[in-house]
């Protein structure tokens, strides 16, 4: 090896994408404090549009029928709602940043803290969803996309199309009747067996246990979108030109399948799976009703029947965010697959 | 050495390859031409086994079957000891990798060989084919063409292959980066066997050293690049070299009629050959090798329609004609050019048969013509200089172009009518009731002549002689019938010998040349050669008086007298 041939290639230089990603971060993140100052000043502007005062917007008459002059007092004083709007938004604001979102009468607790209670379960729940459904729906993609036409292929659209028509609330419903009505083999409810004491791997294995069929019911209705979505990839990708380039290099099949092929499909596939992400949401409120799993879920269910407002508004506030967090971090994973992405900026 | 034998691909019913021959020497380089649809991208892939259709016959490759071998081994031997650099550059290289990275998976694929050492040789090659190491840490979409089009070059010769296909190499490369692209290619075909496949005749003339011409899944042609592109000698190919602009063609471009059809029976180029005869449409011509070109024609090759042998006149003790051999082929135009005097006409007119020759032969369609009878009027045909003149000022446009028919008694009045109507629209003239009857004295010069024409055409003519056909009309309309004429060839596969004193118009109509002088040929050959390189000082001072440049008296020649307005005209 000559010596001009030797230098390294991961030497700096005037192209080098850092600059241009710190651009496109910095852009990305703009975007999104932007969404988010819009979705703040909607949920403070929101009750004080309302007819009535706005102690009574916020937190509806029930919880005013229960409260004490005194309380009222302390609320109007806490809130500024005896001063100027101004003031107002700047103790809204203020609260926000000390993660304060008012006080839930049906709890007895603040806001904040009741939705921490509940969330860890709500995002190990979506989290596990999204991960496995994506990764089961690209393999499988890959797969079938990659045979098109044959027996596999042919089997799979088939049952995953019909799999993805029933509502995941239904899939729940089934679930539970075959595999803890039933067979008796999985917990019929909750997230954790109530009192058992397990600890260590016992308790991982006990909410793993509670997981299992939450979990099934909600990737088996998301996988299928995600598989169609990969094989449709793969098969339009399988006549590109590099693909021929690759097997002209003399690629093993492997290869082409996941290095070439794989990777390229990842691309539209990751777009797609950002955009379900708030839908996955909305669809894990109806499965945690279903198997009574203590999440977001059920706190927004028991919060509407109770009208608790302040408990329904913080928990689309935390909803909203965590929906915008991970919208952002899909966007960094794109840029971090596609460079054509990363150079663009 | 590659050897294909009896090589046939269909994808279902659609037989895109019929039946391949070839035969490929290390250090050959052949090229692979032929119209888009003919096959040679299948080919290509059939080689390196990525054709998707299914294959029979024989590929034999470094003493392999390489239809009959197991995919396992196919694959190792592609990338490896033979690659294929592909048409579509823009998207031949997978969007989302570095290149050095690409290029390294090349090397990775057949040797055991650490990341590291591999991107070190990538880097190499890069280098080799002229990217940096900045370069080769981009991604595709950050590279223009002509660099993608350097990185799969790279690539194919990353592992030293034995054979190496290039698919259009330069289609989408502008001239300066196909010049370097090519000069890239000179280097990277030393040794091996290489096959480029294009449908660009000057990049086969400048990298290979043999082309075979591909029409229908079949080879048509096969013979060493200079000499094929030279004298084509199937008409296919000649069509091909004709409708290629190059800078040093002289006769306008003409195409090739019809449309390439893979489902013909007998010969694959029967409809679109203008000298095709019964068997051609019935049988398939198989390929037959003479003087080291190999040519799959029933005819043999473009026939040769006149040929004019040591022919000699002397009139009244002066000698207009002396020993004048020509010959003329198929579909082709001869310029017969000289000053005034010089035989040409009388040259003419001997071919019709009006002087009889002293001695020699007028050789028609392979037999001596012996009587100049109807048969042989119904073959060959004249149009004048003066069309006015030519034409009887007593008979109509109908009678006129009737008249030939009459003379020849061919079919009943209708049939000639429908006849006389057809030629008059092959001719662009209007074929209503009103200009029917007019008379020549109402028509302008462009449209008699037109008439003139149609009339010589009527009878369905091999040969036309046109003497000075164009020189008693203005610029504009001689252009006109000019392009008509060549419209006619193109469509009838019309031989024309086209008399005239002018070079300039000679340079823009002919395929070869014949320059006369006192009765004898002093110069024949293909136009442009002989307008680049006059061998004979009377074609010399012809040509340089075509370019304006007039001797002074003592013989030399002035160009200071080359005005702008010449320069632009020559």
């Amino acid at each position: 090896m000559s010596a001009d041939c030797s230098i390294s290639i991961e030497s700096g230089s005037p192209h080098s994408w850092k600059g241009n990603a710190a651009r496109f971060i910095t852009q990305r993140l703009l975007n999104y404090l932007i969404a988010l100052g819009a979705i703040f000043s909607l949920n403070f502007i929101l009750p004080r549009l309302m007819p009535s005062d706005p102690l009574h917007a916020i937190y509806g008459d029930v919880a005013l029928v229960a409260m004490t002059d005194e309380m009222q007092a302390h609320l109007i004083r806490q809130l500024s709602l005896d001063k100027s709007w101004w003031d107002q938004m700047l103790a809204y604001l203020l609260g926000l940043l000390q993660g304060d979102l008012g006080f839930s009468y049906y709890y007895r607790d603040q806001v904040s803290l009741v939705i921490l209670g509940a969330l860890p379960w709500t995002l190990l729940l979506v989290g596990l969803a999204l991960i496995i459904a994506t990764a089961i729906g690209i393999i499988l993609g890959i797969e079938s996309g990659y045979n098109r036409g044959s027996s596999l292929d042919r089997g799979l659209v088939a049952s995953l199309m019909f799999l993805s028509g029933f509502p995941d609330f239904f899939i729940g419903v089934l679930l539970l009747l075959i595999f803890a009505v039933s067979l008796d083999v999985l917990p019929l409810s909750g997230a954790t067996s109530p009192y058992a004491g397990y600890e260590g791997l016992s308790y991982i294995l006990d909410v793993l246990a509670h997981l299992a069929l939450p979990l099934a019911s909600m990737v088996l209705v998301q996988l299928g979108s995600i598989f169609l979505l990969t094989r449709n990839t793969v098969v339009t990708l399988l006549g590109e030109a590099f693909v021929l380039t690759a097997r002209a290099k003399g690629c093993p099949e492997g290869v082409i399948k996941y290095a070439h092929v794989g990777r390229n499909s990842l691309l539209p596939v990751t777009t797609a799976t950002g955009m379900v992400i708030p839908h996955m949401i909305t669809r894990v409120l109806f499965i945690e009703i279903v198997f009574s799993y203590p999440g977001i879920g059920s706190l927004l269910n028991t919060a509407i029947s109770a009208r608790d407002y302040p408990l329904i508004q913080g928990i689309l506030l935390v909803v909203t965010l965590t929906v915008l967090t991970v919208n952002f971090l899909v966007d960094l994973l794109y840029m971090k697959l596609d460079p054509r992405v990363r150079y663009a900026y | 050495m590659l050897c294909i034998k009896d090589l046939k691909v269909s994808f279902g019913k659609s037989h895109i390859l019929r039946g391949v021959d070839l035969c490929l020497e290390r250090g050959e380089c052949l090229a692979m031409v032929g119209e888009s649809g003919a096959g040679k991208t299948t080919l290509g892939l059939s080689i390196m086994g990525l054709a998707k259709g299914s294959a029979t016959g024989e590929i034999s490759f470094q003493g392999k079957n390489l239809l009959a071998i197991s995919l396992e081994e196919l694959r190792l031997l592609r990338g490896k000891e033979m690659a294929m650099v592909f048409q579509n550059v823009e998207d031949a290289l997978d969007p989302v990798q570095r290149i050095v990275d690409q290029i390294a998976e090349g090397i990775m694929v057949h040797r055991s060989i650490s990341t590291k050492n591999a991107r070190d040789m990538a880097l190499k090659h890069l280098h080799f084919v002229g990217l940096n190491s900045e370069k080769a840490r981009m991604y595709p979409h950050q590279l223009s063409g002509g660099e993608k089009q350097r990185v799969l070059i790279a690539l194919a010769m990353v592992n030293d292959p034995d054979l190496l296909i290039l698919d259009e190499p330069t289609a989408s490369l502008d001239a300066l980066t196909k010049a370097e692209i090519i000069k890239l290619f000179r280097s990277a075909i030393l040794g091996r066997i290489c096959i480029i496949i294009t449908h660009d005749i000057s990049l086969a003339a400048a990298l290979a050293d043999k082309i075979a011409v591909l029409y229908a899944g079949r080879i048509v042609e096969n013979g060493s690049a200079q000499d094929l592109i030279r004298t084509p000698r199937h008409p296919y190919t000649r069509g091909l070299i004709r409708s290629y602009p190059t800078i040093t063609a002289t006769k306008d471009l003409q195409g090739i009629p019809g449309r390439m059809d893979h489902s013909l029976s007998g010969c694959p180029f029967h409809e679109r050959c203008t000298q095709s005869i019964d068997i051609c449409s019935r049988t398939v011509p198989q390929p037959l090798e003479k003087d080291g070109r190999i040519i799959a024609c029933h005819r043999g090759g473009i026939v040769p329609l006149l040929e004019i042998e040591h022919l000699s006149l002397t009139i009244n003790s002066y000698s207009a004609l002396s020993d004048v051999s020509l010959s003329l082929y198929d579909g082709e135009t001869l310029a017969l050019v000289g000053e005034s005097g010089s035989g040409k006409t009388t040259l003419s007119k001997v071919i019709m048969g009006i002087y009889e020759a002293d001695d020699g032969a007028v050789v028609l369609e392979g037999s001596k013509v012996t009587k100049w009878d109807e048969a042989f009027y119904r073959r060959v045909q004249m149009i004048f200089q003066n069309p006015k003149e030519s034409v009887s000022h007593r008979m109509n446009v109908l009678q006129a172009v009737l008249e030939p028919m009459q003379v020849q008694k061919i079919g009943s009045p209708e049939e000639m009518h429908k006849r006389a109507k057809e030629v008059l629209e092959l001719v662009e003239l209007p074929i209503d009731d009103d200009f029917l009857q007019r008379y020549p004295h109402e028509l302008s010069g462009g449209e008699m002549q037109r008439v003139a024409i149609a009339r010589a055409l009527v009878l369905g003519p091999k040969l036309l002689i046109a003497d000075e056909p164009t020189s008693a009309l203005d610029p504009s309309v001689q252009a006109k019938i000019l392009k008509l004429l060549m419209n006619l060839q193109e469509k009838m596969g019309l031989a024309i010998i086209f008399i005239t004193h002018d070079i300039a118009l000679a340079r823009k109509v002919s395929d070869q040349m014949a320059v006369m002088h006192k009765g004898r040929i002093v110069e024949v050959g293909a136009t442009n050669e002989i307008l680049i390189h006059p061998q004979h000082h009377y074609t010399g001072r012809l040509v340089n008086c075509a370019y304006g440049r007039y001797e002074k008296e003592d013989g030399e020649i002035d160009r200071m007298e080359e005005s702008l307005a010449m320069k632009r005209f020559c």
